[in-house]
């Protein structure tokens, strides 16, 4: 039996007049919490207020935005060196740190109560209320990248030369995975089985870290800028230049076979996002194509769209039903998958 | 037309006035909006609100291919930077006195993000007349970003004397013989020097000065003098020498703070230099050039160590041991014309033939003080064999890219009206055809710049490209 058809269906659009530079869910997947290039903090949901509400601005630009899993907190930095966690309830925010670095990598934990903040090649950790529970300032390279283990409080952080496992709770413990390369992309699998990086040097590297094993798979004909796991953890899409290659992890794979690979996008990807508790994939690129892949069902786009120019973002919601497009222009376009 | 962004990639060694030029740059009237990205946080215009600090990291590849090494922080802060396009039309990149110019440089040509959205204009290097032959003693990225550099600014010019300054020049043209030289005080020059040069754009004329075309020679220096039979003094260092201080020299204070300037001048680095004397024909330039080859091929006897004191006698390669101050007796056969060859210039080293100047003297090219790092040029009217050239070049990048630091060039391909020009950053290499040769003359030039090269391999390689 056939699947049913799914389709992207418009459902509301924004003019931000801005670069949109991050974009965060809330919990309840009614509201969005908006990042501009100029650095504002915007909050818009969509189906009650169409005009977006202005709570703050970083000078100088916005870098990140990061919504507290289930809670009510969410977190900004920007080049001003700030970063800031806001109160939902009320809109305000208090200042976490200020530091020369920029922090461009800001994670919760999925329980929410702890926030990652990496700023150069220091890592701080707080907790849900902003109160400061580490500082790890000796990583061997800027970090690039950090992802937490799904319902967990286990952590890893990425660079050039490797990657560093941390666990916080109840006791801290780190643990270091040297590899000789430029780590970009950190993606944990949804079962905490494998963790993904995509490598400057045009590879992706797997460790098994229970196991204490670890393979890197080749072939990639420019950097590996783009991880994304399914929800079932069978899937890893990883995206190099304007293909996105899947790795499927059921069996022996993905050692020693071959990966699925879907070629339509005819520029360069910007955005790879695999959907919660779902099998579509998204992706959109410099070729402003968004397009809607099922990989486990063949290489062909099941949908795609179209945008006035490259795509700068995409963000499912936590249940996987709405999908949050900005292109570079400032144009926001909120979606649905609707089945046919 | 490109809608990258342009970047200036600004290099030189602490206190050769990077600083004082970028400050410069941001305060001064020229209708650009200029993001800074600095490595050596501090200095420059606080106030300014597109200055941003990162830390200079390193990616290397695991394979260790060091044509695929790049800046990650540049990455990074660039990508931030593009998501405000709108807000400046400049980037200005300030490494730090001891950055590698080569990843800086690749980095626009091998990372898939900075290709796309930047344009490297030129690697500008700033060079600090008083200090720069210490910094080249000293450490090996000063003569890289000397290498690298498209502009070379000639900072700090009114610190050091002329015979200082035309050294100077001499070991900077013998490292890149190709670079747009500019000399400044206070890093005082009209910015167009340095920005918007398009040294990368091969649409641009390729501008490759003529003067490094002639072979290198082991000797910066030569000069023809009339003598006398007999005993002739040479005179080397500080004292007596050709722009005498007129400190009193028994006197200690004044004899170590002219020590003290010596060094300032750069003269103190040389502990020991090359000199041969040879007969001339004449005291014209045509005498002095069928000189050179002889002198040459002397250069590579092994030199004999010669302490102040010493008798010298014509062709006979010595190597002169310079302290504070030395003497030598020349002893010469007959009375004649002679000519002196110096391995660095005589200003370097306080040299000068006592009661004497020299009828007529030339500077050579082309020659650095370790010969580690230079320039090599090729000038050669035969048409080429395209596939040919792809042959070699390709086999050179292959072999020789680490080595490799710059090459650019403009070929004469058989039966092609138009002319092909091509650059290269080690491994990296774009090449096009460009307009048509019309009234010029077709003419072959290629510029190599780098380390170990070996100018017999290169013309050799270049042959088999003849069509």
């Amino acid at each position: 039996m056939s699947p049913p058809r799914t389709r992207l269906a418009k459902r509301a659009r924004l003019e931000l007049g801005d670069y949109p530079v991050d974009a965060a869910w809330t919990a309840d997947g009614r509201a969005l919490v908006l990042a501009s290039g100029e650095g504002e903090i915007l909050w818009w949901a969509p189906a009650t207020a169409p005009a977006p509400e202005r709570l703050g601005q970083h000078s100088g630009g916005a870098l990140a935005l990061a919504w507290q899993g289930a809670g009510q907190h969410f977190a900004s930095s920007g080049q001003d060196g700030q970063v800031w966690l806001w109160d939902a309830r009320d809109r305000t925010h208090q200042v976490l740190s200020e530091s020369a670095q920029w922090s461009e990598q800001l994670v919760f934990a999925s329980h929410g109560r702890l926030l990652a903040v990496a700023s150069g090649r220091e890592l701080a950790v707080y907790d849900g209320c902003g109160a400061l529970q580490a500082r790890l300032p000796t990583h061997p390279g800027v970090i690039a990248a950090l992802a937490w283990r799904y319902k967990s409080s286990e952590l890893v952080a990425v660079f050039n030369g490797g990657i560093r496992w941390y666990r916080f709770e109840p006791a801290a413990q780190s643990r270091d995975y040297p590899w000789a390369g430029a780590c970009l992309t950190a993606s944990w699998s949804p079962d905490g089985r494998v963790f993904a990086s995509g490598l400057q040097d045009g590879t992706v590297h797997f460790w098994y870290l229970a196991a204490d094993e670890n393979s890197q798979m080749k072939g990639y004909g420019a950097k590996v800028g783009l991880t994304s796991w399914s929800a079932n953890s069978r899937y890893l899409a990883s995206a190099a230049d304007a293909m996105i290659v899947v790795w499927d992890f059921s069996g022996r794979g993905p050692e020693g076979t071959r990966p699925i690979q879907l070629d339509s996008h005819t520029a360069r990807l910007t955005q790879l996002a695999y959907q919660p508790g779902g099998t579509h994939l998204a992706s959109g690129g410099r070729d402003c194509r968004l397009m809607l892949w099922q990989p486990a069902k063949g290489s062909d786009a099941i949908d795609a769209d179209l945008l006035p120019d490259e795509i700068a973002l995409i963000r499912w919601s936590p249940d996987g039903q709405s999908l949050l497009v900005a292109d570079r222009s400032g144009a926001l376009t909120l979606y649905g998958l609707e089945r046919l | 037309m490109s809608d990258r962004i342009p970047v200036t990639v600004l290099t030189g060694f602490l206190g050769s006035g990077k600083t004082t030029l970028l400050n410069r740059i941001l305060s001064e009237q020229h209708g650009k909006r200029i993001a800074v990205i600095e490595n050596e946080f501090g200095e420059v215009g606080v106030d300014h609100e597109l200055v941003i600090g990162a830390q200079e990291e390193i990616f290397e590849t695991a394979n260790g291919c060091i044509c695929c090494t790049v800046r990650g922080d540049l990455i990074r802060v660039l990508g931030q930077l593009r998501k405000r396009r709108e807000r400046f039309d400049y980037i200005l990149i300030e490494t730090t006195g001891l950055a590698d110019p080569g990843p800086v440089a690749q980095s626009f040509f091998v990372d898939e993000d900075l290709k796309e959205d930047f344009e490297l204009d030129a690697v500008v290097t700033l060079v600090d007349a008083a200090h720069v032959r210490r910094q080249l003693a000293d450490s090996p990225t000063a003569a890289d970003q000397i290498a690298f550099a498209d502009v070379l600014v000639l900072n700090k010019t009114d610190l050091v004397d002329a015979a200082t300054l035309a050294a100077v020049e001499q070991t900077l043209r013998g490292i890149n013989s190709t670079a747009r030289l500019v000399r400044t005080e206070r890093a005082s020059l009209p910015l167009d020097q340095v920005l918007d040069v398009g040294a990368f754009d091969l649409d641009r004329a390729l501008s490759v000065n003529a003067a490094f075309l002639e072979p290198p020679r082991p000797f910066e220096w030569a000069g023809l003098y009339t003598l006398p039979a007999g005993h002739v003094k040479l005179h080397t260092g500080a004292h007596e020498s050709a722009h005498d201080h007129g400190h009193d020299h028994d006197h200690d204070h004044e004899h170590e703070h002219e020590h003290d300037e010596a060094h300032e001048h750069g003269h103190g680095a040389l502990a020991a230099v090359a000199l041969l004397v040879l007969p001339a024909a004449a005291s014209d330039a045509a005498a002095l050039e069928a000189t050179v080859e002889a002198a040459t091929s002397a250069f590579e006897d092994t030199a004999r160590p010669a302490a102040s004191g010493t008798h010298l006698v014509p062709g006979t390669l010595y190597q002169l041991q310079l302290g504070h101050s030395a003497h030598f007796d020349l002893v010469l056969p007959k009375a004649g014309i002679w000519a002196v060859f110096t391995e660095h210039h005589p200003g370097e080293f306080g040299f000068h033939v006592h009661g004497e100047a020299p009828a007529l003297e030339r500077a050579f090219g082309s020659h650095h003080h370790d010969a580690e790092i230079g320039s090599i040029g090729i000038a050669d009217a035969r048409a080429l064999d395209p596939n040919k050239v792809n042959d070699w070049l390709s086999y050179l990048l292959q072999s020789r890219g680490a080595d490799i630091l710059r090459m650019k060039g403009v070929l004469n391909f058989r039966g092609e009206a138009r002319r092909y020009v091509f650059h290269g950053v080690h491994m990296i290499f774009e090449g096009k055809l460009e307009r048509p040769w019309g009234e010029q003359a077709r003419m072959n030039r290629l510029v190599f710049i780098g380390r170990k090269l070996d100018r017999h391999e290169l013309e050799a390689g270049f042959e088999s490209c003849i069509a």
